[in-house]
């Protein structure tokens, strides 16, 4: 059977569609969940929590949403094993919850995906990201091919990773780095970093490898209806780069590589 | 002499129902919630040169909805908790400190450990904050 994805959608949440469709691309049973459900989400496989502002970042981008009612099944599906994955304001509301790095208890956050540095604007460019992770430390990014660069769409104000120099080495030591910003041909390069993140991160993992939050788009780089010079192409809905990184995370969550 | 001067919304706040609902739901006892915009300046010799200075400043405040007040110090009263966010480079067009003001069912100020509790359980990332507890 057909896992199905939950794709979260909080007051606020604004790259639902496009998510859900990237999914059911890469042949899963995804549809977006409203926070007005949220009792519902216990009995979805995996779940999704897509980019936007999710209560309009008040406090902090991410901590309304991280004391949600959403939140409580999420972490309660996480904890039991199940796939999470958070794009952008879903990544931010991912370590306001605590679920990663997950170097604390839930809903205690020990870093934080804060203002772009050095100039604290909001960054629209494209982006290219690596694997840092061996595939099984990370189940969500297992069934990346080998050395794959992902392009995707940085598109966020708030995007650095920040932490205390502490945590930053735990999260380096234990593998919780998932994703760097690197250039098209892979290469390391401070300049690929879109926010000043530290560690160039781009996405972080939990321990147990079945959270990933990442803060570019891949999904906005997932067609050819994407890009300038091919959306009026024949096939405008063919898969473009970014659509490697869900498949990944398709065959994660088809093949159960979690728990 | 450095002065703190409030920036305060005078119509409803949003963002501090939305905190007060949160509170209530994490089990910290704040019925109500005020917020305001800390901004620490020079005064230049003259505290109400200074508190003009902010009130015409178009990017920190709109006359009508905000209002603008001198404070005593530069710490939080009772009831109080200031967050300044340590991870940014310094803007002089941002606060230094957010305050949030926590009261009862009975409107008095919440206790300093309650507040306490509000501040590590929802209003400071400590990856990026500090707090200041009145």
């Amino acid at each position: 059977m057909t896992p199905r994805v939950a794709v979260t959608v909080f007051p606020g949440t604004n790259s639902e569609e496009e998510t859900v469709r990237i999914l059911v691309d890469c042949g899963l049973r995804a549809e977006a969940v409203h926070w007005s459900r949220a009792g519902e989400l216990y009995s979805y496989d995996a779940y999704v929590l897509p980019g936007g502002f999710a209560y309009e970042d008040r406090i902090r981008a991410g901590a309304i949403a991280a004391h949600d009612r959403m939140m409580d099944s999420i972490i309660e599906a996480a904890l039991a094993g199940k796939p999470v994955l958070g794009i952008c304001n879903g990544a931010q509301i991912l370590l306001e919850s605590g679920l990663v790095p997950g170097t604390a208890a839930v809903r205690t956050p020990t870093a934080a995906f804060t203002h772009n540095a050095p100039v604290p604007r909001f960054v629209c460019r494209r982006v290219w990201l690596k694997a840092v992770v061996p595939p099984e430390r990370c189940a969500l990014l297992a069934a990346l091919p080998k050395d794959a660069i992902v392009p995707a769409w940085a598109a966020h104000g708030q995007g650095r990773l920040v932490a205390a120099d502490a945590e930053l080495d735990v999260i380096r030591r234990d593998g919780h780095l998932a994703l760097i910003y690197v250039r098209d041909d892979g290469e390391a390069d401070p300049a690929a970093v879109p926010n000043g993140s530290a560690l160039a991160c781009a996405g972080l993992t939990n321990r147990a490898g079945n959270v990933l939050a990442i803060m570019p788009h891949p999904e906005r780089d997932a067609w050819n209806v994407n890009h300038p010079l091919r959306a009026r192409t024949a096939s405008p809905w063919a898969p473009s780069g970014g659509s490697i990184f869900f498949a990944a995370f398709a065959a994660a969550v088809r093949e159960g590589r979690w728990g | 002499m450095t002065r703190y001067v409030a920036v305060e919304l005078t119509i409803p706040d949003n963002e501090a129902f939305t905190v007060a609902r949160v509170l209530q739901r994490l089990g910290v006892a704040a019925v109500r919630v005020e917020r305001a915009a800390i901004y620490e300046r020079d005064d230049e010799g003259d505290p109400n040169a200074l508190v003009e200075r902010i009130a015409r400043d178009e990017a920190i405040v709109n006359p009508n909805k905000h209002r603008v007040r001198l404070l005593d110090g530069g710490e939080p009263a009772a009831g109080e908790a200031w967050i300044e966010e340590r991870s940014s480079l310094p803007d002089p067009r941002r606060p230094r400190f957010i305050a949030w003001r926590l009261f009862d069912d009975a409107g008095r100020p919440l206790a300093r450990d309650r507040v306490r509790e509000a501040v590590e359980r929802l209003l400071c990332n400590p990856a990026i904050e500090r707090a200041i507890i009145g």
